[in-house]
C-alpha cells in the first residue's frame, strides 16, 4: 500500500538524470561501507559458517557498490552539462540501503547482528523494488536494481535461517528488539537533523548579526599581516599546560 | 623509551578513524602493563584553542562569504574538539593538570628529530596546517649530558601552505584530500611539467625565501565545499570528475597528468630552496623532516640530492599519527627533562601477529595449512614467489605509520609488468598509474638502484624515490615506474631478520634479491593487524598464499571456492 502511495514521489525523484546519478553514487558508497562492516563481522564471529557467509555477503555488497558506481558514473558522463556529484539527492524521500550504519559490530552477538541484517536487507529490498518499478524509462538502471534485488532476496533468506540456527529460542525476540531499535534510531536521526537545522539557523543568525564588525576588524588585521617567514618566539613553547 | 604505538584505525578497522583513540590507548597501556593512574601525563599533539582561534579568525576574515561554512565549523569545533582536556580527562580518569599540549609542528619536529640517530640536526616540518603553522624550520640537539632541545626558529602561517597547495590539486584532480596525495605523485610521472608557470602564479616566492599563496585562486580558507576558486578553473581548465577514470591516451588525461607533474615540480623546487637555505644557515650535515609533506618521496630524494644536507631522516610516521609519538617524546625529553635515550630505529611498535590464530581459522574453513619452522617457511615462500604466486606476509609487530615495511606486506615477484597489472586489478583494486614499491637488502640496493650518498638511509622507511639502474629496468618491470624510478625500501637484517632471509632465499632462485612489497590491505581499508584480518583479506582477494608467524595457508582453487559457496547456500536452504 505504502509502495503504491509513494510511487509518484519515487517517480519524481528518479526522473531527473543528474539526481539519479547522484543517488546511485551515494548508494555505491553505502553498499561499500556495508561490505566493510560485514567483513568486520566475519572477522569477529566465532562461528565458521557465519564467517564464510558474511564474507560472501561482503563480496556481494562490494559488487553492488561497483554496479551502482558504474551506472551512476555512466549517467553523469552522459549528461551534456557537467553536474556536481554532491548536489541534492532527496535522500529523505528515497533512501538506499542503510546497511549497518550507527551499528557497533564489536558490541553485538551473532544473533542480534543477524536480526539487524535481516531487517535491513528486507527494508532495502522493498525500497529497491519500488525504485525498479518507477524506472521503466531507464532500462540500464532498472537492470542494476534487478540484479541487486536478486542478491537481497538471498541475503534476507540466509540471515533469517542463520538467525533461527544460532538463536532457535530467541529469534523472534531479537527481531522485535531490532525493529524497536530501528524505530529509535529513526527517531534519533530525525531529532539530530532537527537539532542540526535549529543550531545551524541560530549560528547563521549570530553570524550576520554579531560577527559583522568583528569581520571588518579581522579583515583589516589580515591586510596588515606580513607574509613570508615569521619568527617563533621562545616563550611560545615554554609551557605544555596551555591549550592556546 | 617508547613501548608501544598504534593507530586507532588499525584496531577499530575504520580507515582514518577520527574518533577518540580509546582502543589504541587501552592497547598501549596494556602493553606497558599499567593503568591510566600510573601516567605522569597524557600529551595531546596540538593546542585545541589555538586551532579554534584559526578557524574563527578565518571565518571572520572571509565574512560574509563564509556564512555557509561558519555554522558547520562552529558545530564541529564546539562539539568536542575544543574540549580535549575534559574529554581525555574523563576517558582516562586523569586530573586535568596531567593533560599537556604540544604545538602541532612541535610534535612533528619531535617525532622527526627525537627518533633519528643524530645528535644535532636541522629540522623542517611541512603539512596542510596545524594550529596556524603550515611549515616550520628549527634545530634539534642532544647534548652529551643527555639533555635534548628542539628550537623552532621560523614558520609560515595559514593560509600560506605547501600542503594545502598540493591538496588543492589533489581535489582538483578528483582524488580524496588527505588520502589521494599519493595518487597525484604517481600520476605526476606520466605528465610533463608544462603548467609550471601557471602553478607559479598560485604561489609567490617572498623576498625572505619563503612563499605566499595567491589567495584569489583558492577557497579552502573560506568554505568547506571547494578548495579552489573559479579563477583556478579559468587557469587550469575544468576539474576532473572523481567518477571518470583517467585515460592517459586522451588529451584530457594528459592535461591532468601535466597538472600533477607541474604542482609536483613546484613543490619540489620550493622545498629544495628552503632546505638549501637552511643548510647554509645552520651548516649542519643532517636534516630531520616531519609533517605530511615529508611523505612525498620524490621531493625528499631531490632535497637529499640538491640541498647540501648529507643525511635526511624521515620517520616511518611523519604525518599526524606520528605526532602522538612526537608529543610523548617531547614531554619526556624536554618538559620532564629526562635524559635522552636512543629510540630503536624501526617502525614496529604495534600488536604482534599470532600464527596459531591463522591455523585455527584455516582449519575451520578447510583451507590447506602448514605450520613450519622458519627455514622451511622461508624456503617454501621463496618457491611460491619464484613461481609467480602472491604472498600475504604477516610477522611480528605491526608497523606504525602509513607504509607496510615488511611486517604486514603483500609480496610478489618484481619482474613482469603483468604482475603489477594483476595486483592492481585483482588484489589492490586501484588505478593503473599507481606504482608498486620494491624491497631489497641494504647490502644489495646499490646494485639495482642509483642511490646517492644518504639514499640508503632515506630508503629505510620507504621515504625516497630513486632511479632503477637502466640495465635492470626490464627485469624489474613490476616495480619500475614510468619514469624509471621506484620508491624502494632498503632492509637491514637486524630490522626484520626473517624477511631479510626471505629476500636472500628468493635471490638465490631468481638471481635478484628484490621483491615487490605493497601494503597488506584492500582499497578503502586500513592495513591488516591481526591474523583474522589478514585471513579475511586473503579470502576476498587474489592473494595465493598467506603467511602469519610460522603458519602458511594456501588458497584452494577457485572451483573449490565455488563449491564452498554452493555448500553454504545449501546449508542456508536447509
Amino acid at each position: 500500500m505504502t509502495r503504491i502511495l509513494l510511487s509518484p514521489l519515487h517517480r519524481w525523484v528518479w526522473l531527473d538524470t543528474a539526481r539519479r546519478a547522484r543517488k546511485l553514487l551515494r548508494f555505491a558508497e553505502t553498499e561499500a561501507d556495508g561490505g566493510r562492516d560485514l567483513v568486520r563481522a566475519a572477522e569477529l564471529t566465532p562461528d565458521p559458517l557465519l564467517r564464510r557467509l558474511f564474507l560472501f555477503h561482503a563480496r556481494d555488497e562490494q559488487r553492488h557498490a561497483e554496479l551502482f558506481r558504474g551506472r551512476g558514473a555512466a549517467l553523469l558522463h552522459a549528461l551534456s552539462a557537467p553536474s556536481s556529484p554532491t548536489g541534492y539527492r532527496a535522500d529523505w524521500l528515497a533512501p538506499g540501503e542503510r546497511g549497518l550504519d550507527e551499528l557497533r559490530i564489536e558490541e553485538l552477538e551473532d544473533g542480534a547482528l543477524l536480526a539487524f541484517l535481516h531487517l535491513s536487507e528486507k527494508s532495502a529490498a522493498m525500497d529497491f523494488a519500488s525504485y525498479r518499478d518507477v524506472l521503466q524509462h531507464d532500462p540500464s538502471t532498472r537492470a542494476v536494481f534487478e540484479e541487486v534485488l536478486h542478491d537481497e532476496a538471498y541475503h534476507m533468506n540466509y540471515t533469517l535461517s542463520q538467525l533461527v540456527r544460532v538463536s532457535p529460542q530467541r529469534h523472534q525476540l531479537l527481531l522485535w528488539r531490532v525493529r524497536l531499535s530501528r524505530l529509535w534510531k529513526g527517531y534519533l536521526r530525525l531529532a539530530l537533523a532537527l537539532a542540526g537545522a535549529i543550531s545551524g539557523l541560530i549560528l547563521t543568525i549570530l553570524y550576520f548579526t554579531l560577527l559583522a564588525p568583528f569581520g571588518y576588524f579581522a579583515k583589516r588585521a589580515a591586510r596588515r599581516e606580513p607574509t613570508g617567514w615569521l619568527p617563533v618566539s621562545s616563550e611560545r613553547n615554554a609551557s605544555l599546560d596551555r591549550q592556546y | 623509551m617508547p613501548i608501544a604505538a598504534v593507530q586507532e584505525e588499525r584496531l577499530s578497522r575504520r580507515k582514518n578513524d577520527a574518533a577518540f583513540p580509546l582502543l589504541a590507548i587501552e592497547w598501549c597501556l596494556d602493553q606497558a602493563g599499567i593503568g591510566p593512574e600510573s601516567l605522569d601525563a597524557a600529551v595531546f599533539y596540538e593546542r585545541p584553542m589555538l586551532k579554534f582561534d584559526r578557524i574563527l579568525t578565518c571565518a571572520l576574515r572571509a565574512f560574509p562569504r563564509s556564512w555557509r561554512a561558519f555554522p558547520k565549523a562552529m558545530k564541529n569545533s564546539l562539539g568536542e574538539k575544543v574540549w580535549v582536556r575534559g574529554v581525555i580527562s574523563s576517558y582516562l580518569g586523569l586530573p586535568a593538570r596531567k593533560i599537556l599540549f604540544t604545538e602541532h609542528h612541535q610534535s612533528h619536529a619531535a617525532a622527526a628529530f627525537l627518533t633519528a640517530p643524530t645528535r644535532r640536526a636541522a629540522i623542517l616540518t611541512a603539512d596542510g596546517v596545524g594550529e596556524w603553522t603550515t611549515l616550520s624550520i628549527g634545530l634539534g640537539s642532544r647534548r652529551l649530558d643527555g639533555a635534548s632541545s628542539i628550537t623552532l626558529l621560523r614558520e609560515i602561517r595559514f593560509p600560506h601552505s605547501l600542503g594545502m597547495l598540493y591538496s588543492t590539486f589533489t581535489a582538483y584532480l578528483g582524488f580524496a584530500v588527505n588520502e589521494g596525495e599519493y595518487k597525484v605523485m604517481g600520476l605526476a610521472s606520466f605528465g610533463r611539467p608544462t603548467l609550471v608557470d601557471q602553478v607559479r602564479r598560485l604561489i609567490r616566492r617572498t623576498p625572505d625565501g619563503a612563499f605566499a599563496l595567491e589567495l584569489d585562486y583558492f577557497e579552502f580558507h573560506t568554505t568547506v565545499q571547494r578548495s579552489y576558486s573559479s579563477r583556478f578553473i579559468d587557469l587550469f581548465g575544468p576539474p576532473r570528475s572523481p567518477y571518470e577514470p583517467i585515460d592517459l591516451n586522451t588529451a584530457e588525461g594528459r592535461r591532468f597528468a601535466d597538472c600533477a607533474a607541474s604542482v609536483q615540480r613546484v613543490l619540489e623546487d620550493t622545498l629544495v630552496d628552503i632546505a638549501r637555505a637552511l643548510r647554509q644557515e645552520t651548516g649542519l650535515p643532517d636534516l630531520c623532516m616531519g609533517g605530511g609533506v615529508a611523505l612525498n618521496g620524490v621531493a625528499n630524494a631531490r632535497i637529499l640530492a640538491e640541498s647540501g644536507f648529507e643525511r635526511l631522516f624521515v620517520p616511518p610516521a611523519p604525518g599526524d599519527a606520528g605526532c602522538a609519538l612526537g608529543a610523548a617524546l617531547y614531554a619526556d625529553r624536554i618538559h620532564f627533562d629526562n635524559p635522552d635515550r636512543q629510540v630503536p630505529d624501526h617502525p614496529f611498535w604495534g600488536p604482534a601477529v599470532d600464527g596459531s590464530a591463522l591455523a585455527r581459522l584455516a582449519h575451520e574453513d578447510g583451507q590447506l595449512c602448514d605450520e613450519l619452522d622458519d627455514w622451511e617457511l622461508i624456503d617454501r615462500t621463496a618457491d611460491d614467489l619464484a613461481a609467480g604466486r602472491v604472498v600475504g606476509w604477516m610477522e611480528g609487530a605491526l608497523e606504525f605509520g602509513p607504509r607496510a615495511l615488511g611486517h604486514r606486506s603483500i609480496l610478489a615477484a618484481p619482474h613482469a609488468a603483468e604482475m603489477r597489472d594483476r595486483l592492481n586489478r585483482d588484489i589492490k583494486y586501484r588505478e593503473e598509474f599507481r606504482p608498486f614499491a620494491p624491497i631489497v637488502p641494504i647490502e644489495a640496493a646499490d646494485r639495482y638502484f642509483e642511490l646517492p650518498p644518504g639514499g640508503a638511509r632515506l630508503a629505510r622507511f620507504m621515504s625516497g624515490v630513486f632511479s632503477v639502474r637502466p640495465e635492470w629496468r626490464t627485469r624489474l618491470a613490476a616495480i619500475t615506474h614510468i619514469d624509471g624510478t621506484a620508491r624502494l625500501q632498503t632492509l637491514e637484517r637486524s630490522m626484520a631478520p626473517r624477511l631479510h632471509a626471505l629476500l636472500e632465499s628468493y635471490g638465490r632462485r631468481s638471481g635478484m634479491p628484490v621483491l615487490l612489497n605493497t601494503s597488506f590491505n584492500l582499497a578503502g581499508e586500513p592495513i591488516v593487524n591481526r591474523a583474522v584480518e589478514g585471513y579475511s583479506t586473503f579470502r576476498r582477494s587474489g592473494i595465493d598464499i598467506l603467511v602469519a608467524g610460522g603458519t602458511r595457508v594456501v588458497k584452494r582453487a577457485s572451483s573449490a571456492a565455488q563449491k564452498e559457496k554452493i555448500a553454504c547456500s545449501r546449508s542456508v536452504a536447509r
